[in-house]
């Protein structure tokens, strides 16, 4: 049978690889959220089986499922059988797209960029009482989710930079567009290329990203190749910070969530682990770290998509916040802390921060 | 499917515990054999009562129910063949009791191996089969199989552990079998019958098994042979020498190789690769089990004898071996595992036995299995989208049941016979045999409703 779908011609030998052996399902997040079988990866690979075998259109009623993976890559870390579903579901959507079949969500995403510079359709952006545009060292890049939801959190990554000295500078960023990519749609050429040129006006040779997907997006996709070109690094803060010696510790009981995109999708593991020792003695893991993280359940358009499972997976995370005693949650994403923050349940007593935001609140605090 | 009935399941279970989804129903069709059949519909239930209620009217209206737990199956025995209802026992997934001074633990059937494991561990206590895939299935599933695993040799399987059950049989009643005393001589085993019976008898809804303490010390120590004689040889050796180790694993050529391709082990991709693992409860203890295992090793012409170490080497080498199956499947599109189990004394038949069916098909066989229990997994690698394969891979199959029961062995050690293994069931079992299951089957299910079609039951 002729290939009908790009999925098909990119991954038929991938799918097929899959044994059903399950142990996906021990990892999958959104499993563990709904316990339906149909939303896991195995499940997910059936579905495209049997559409390969000309059992099932390729159409609307798949989305449910083909829609809903946050792209965490819990499955594939844990896969014998080596099958890349992530990459797998990202085709699919865009084959879906082709075809006309599409979570509205994300459809409207997709319109929202064609006409804003950002996700939320918002016309006024936060200033943060910075100046834009400047000649700098370093160009900060704050990323849709820390600009217009997490503005506060950051704010504080912006004054601890300043308390550090750094010199960098704000531009008048518009949405790396790489979500797209995650949703069945293409990252929006003219949004890499007034990002790239903004960049480059600064003579900053190297960008500092609040948000790690903003991170993975310049650093691999080849709409932002220009940057390597042109020898502009782009750093996740967490790595930027792992160089300084903050003169401040709490006693505090602190654990760390590790956002996928900066574990299993980057590999940064001990980075912010390194920062956070310095800071927090009392620092605890999770029963779920590093490869084994658990997912928040933001990620892959999954907040917007299907908003009531997203939160029930950040509850599950936060559950193990919880069983550890932790009293501060540290991350390093913006789209983590959101989706935390907005799952935490009002007898859960911890708080939930970006590891930038705390540190620059104790060195508040000892001033 | 007809609207009134699926109203009247809707009515029964509740809209959000029912689905008749596509999305759902595809997930359903299968588990991790090669068999696959759509239901009708998917039902979740919590309570034992609901679940009689549901029985009551499959019964009534005579529509097939499978059971179903993680669906990690390796013969059929969760795909609904003759399609009806899936019966989802996932969200059943509560410890309803850990006590460690009658040393039991009350479950509900869809609670993970590994969550049990996870639970006992804080107070030194485990469930010991062990399953390869105890990360996701479930307990009910465990013993639906009568599941075994890795610790078989030493701590035997599912069965050995059960004390008691809760069932509901497919008219609805709701039955206890067993006893929570460590021991039990009280009417017909009851329990014991429903271990391992796939799901054919009854749905059970509530488990009590006898928990041991976990030996805190082991020891692990590998073997590479370059002949198949040898490595049966030793392993014989090993389980008559007054040890049993804790597990005793034999790992072939291609899953070697299999394995290299998705770790950085770097396994010696030799004929037969033997890992054992002693434990107990000081170092001395496991030290002098292992040193004599290593001691036949050694006698026995090896390439290789090495003891692992550092805890990571150990847990790698350990869950290289649990991930065999699944890596085996990069091979070929389409793969089944077998299981069967011969005497110990037939072990090195069996694995030459298993060589020649693979030479005489022109078929790709790996083996890997518990060798500690006779038990091995050769592994059919095939491409199921070609027909001159697949029958190929059908009289491989034959010869390998054949080949078993020749040897005084077993179709299944571990996986069960579901659909894939009942054709073979009358190889194995005589017609009084096969007569007396077939009455019980039966008695339980006069109307033949719940999980049809399984171990040549209808015959």
């Amino acid at each position: 049978m002729e290939a009908k779908y790009d999925f098909e011609k990119k991954f038929r030998e991938q799918i097929l690889q899959c044994s059903r052996c399950g142990f996906c399902q021990a990892v999958c997040p959104v499993y563990g959220a709904t316990l339906r079988p149909g939303l896991n990866a195995r499940g997910k690979m059936l579905l495209l089986k049997e559409v390969m075998d000309g059992n099932l259109p390729l159409d609307d009623q798949l989305t449910e499922s083909l829609f809903q993976c946050t792209t965490c890559a819990s499955c594939f870390e844990n896969c014998p059988s080596g099958v890349q579903v992530p990459e797998i579901i990202k085709q699919v959507r865009k084959d879906m797209v082709n075809v006309g079949s599409c979570h509205p969500a994300f459809e409207g995403m997709h319109k929202v960029l064609q006409k804003h510079t950002n996700i939320y359709a918002e016309d006024e952006p936060e200033d943060f009482e910075r100046e834009r545009n400047q000649q700098a060292e370093y160009v900060y890049f704050i990323g849709c989710v820390g600009s217009y939801r997490e503005d506060e959190a950051t704010l504080e990554a912006l004054e601890l930079l300043d308390r550090l000295r750094v010199d960098y500078t704000l531009i008048d960023e518009v949405c790396c567009s790489g979500v797209l990519e995650d949703v069945g749609y293409e990252i929006i050429p003219n949004l890499a290329r007034k990002n790239m040129d903004l960049i480059f006006h600064t003579g900053a040779k190297t960008v500092i990203t609040g948000c790690p997907y903003c991170f993975r997006t310049f650093n691999n996709k080849p709409q932002y190749d220009e940057m390597k070109e042109k020898g502009v690094k782009v750093v996740h803060v967490t790595q930027f910070l792992q160089d300084f010696d903050f003169s401040v510790r709490t006693d505090k009981r602190v654990t760390y969530h590790d956002p996928c995109d900066l574990g299993r999708h980057s590999g940064i593991y001990e980075e912010p682990r390194n920062t956070i020792r310095k800071i927090a003695p009392n620092f605890v893991e999770m029963p779920d770290n590093r490869e084994g993280a658990l997912c928040c359940g933001a990620g892959g358009g999954v907040r917007g998509a299907f908003a009531k499972n997203s939160i029930a997976m950040a509850r599950r995370r936060l559950a193990q916040a919880e069983e550890v005693g932790a009293e501060i949650v540290l991350t390093e994403c913006n789209s983590c802390v959101h989706n935390l923050a907005n799952a935490k349940l009002r007898k859960q007593k911890f708080k939930i921060y970006n590891t930038t935001q705390f540190i620059n609140q104790l060195m508040e605090e000892a001033e | 499917m007809d609207e009134k009935l699926e109203q009247t399941i809707v009515d029964l279970v509740g809209k959000d515990n029912f689905t008749r989804n596509i999305i759902d129903l595809v997930s359903y069709s299968c588990d991790a054999s090669e068999h696959s059949h759509r239901p009708l519909c998917a039902v979740f239930a919590e309570t034992a009562e609901l679940i009689a209620d549901i029985m009551k009217l499959a019964n009534r209206e005579k529509i097939p129910v499978t059971p179903r737990g993680a669906g990690t199956g390796l013969s059929g025995m969760a795909v609904p063949i003759r399609g009806g209802i899936i019966l989802d026992l996932s969200r059943m997934n509560k410890i309803l009791k850990i006590s460690i001074e009658d040393r039991l633990a009350v479950v509900q059937p869809g609670v993970i191996y590994a969550t049990l494991e996870k639970a006992l561990a804080p107070k030194g206590f485990f469930f010991p089969p062990d399953p390869a895939s105890g990360k996701v299935s479930t307990l009910g599933g465990n013993v639906a199989t009568n599941a075994g695993g890795l610790k078989g040799a030493k701590y035997g399987t599912t069965r050995d552990y059960v004390l008691g059950l809760q069932v509901v049989l497919p008219d609805g009643r709701i039955m206890r079998t067993g006893s929570k005393a460590m021991k039990s001589v009280s009417g017909y085993d009851l329990t014991r019958l429903f271990v391992g019976s796939e799901g054919t008898l009854g749905v059970v809804t509530e488990i009590t098994f006898k928990i041991n303490p976990k030996p805190t010390k082991t020891s692990t120590a590998l073997a590479t042979f370059n002949n198949l004689e040898d490595t049966g040889n030793t392993i014989n050796q090993i389980m008559h020498s007054g040890i049993i180790p804790s597990a005793l694993e034999i790992l072939g050529r291609e899953t070697l190789s299999a394995i290299n391709q998705n770790t950085d082990l770097n396994l010696p991709e030799v004929d037969a690769m033997l890992l054992v693992e002693t434990d107990g409860y000081t170092q001395e203890e496991t030290a002098y089990q292992i040193e004599k295992v290593i001691r036949i090793f050694e006698a026995n012409h090896p390439q290789e004898v090495k003891q692992a170490t550092t805890d990571a080497e150990v847990t790698e080498l350990w869950a290289a071996r649990k991930s065999a199956y699944a890596v085996l499947s990069r091979i070929k599109t389409s793969s089944v595992l077998e299981d069967v189990t011969v005497p110990m004394t037939h072990i090195a038949e069996l694995l030459k036995g298993i060589q020649d069916i693979s030479e005489k098909h022109d078929i790709q066989i790996a083996t890997f299995g518990h060798a500690g229990d006779g038990n091995l997994h050769p592994q059919i690698l095939y491409d199921g989208y070609d027909p001159v394969e697949v029958e190929k891979k059908e009289k491989a199959i034959k010869d390998l049941f054949e080949l078993a029961i020749a040897l005084d062995g077993t179709l299944t050690g571990e996986h069960g016979i579901g659909l894939s293994k009942a054709p073979f069931m009358t190889l194995e079992h005589d017609p009084v045999a096969m007569d007396v299951m077939r009455t019980l089957k039966k008695t339980f299910d006069p109307n033949n409703i719940l999980n049809p079609g399984k171990m040549a039951l209808e015959g």
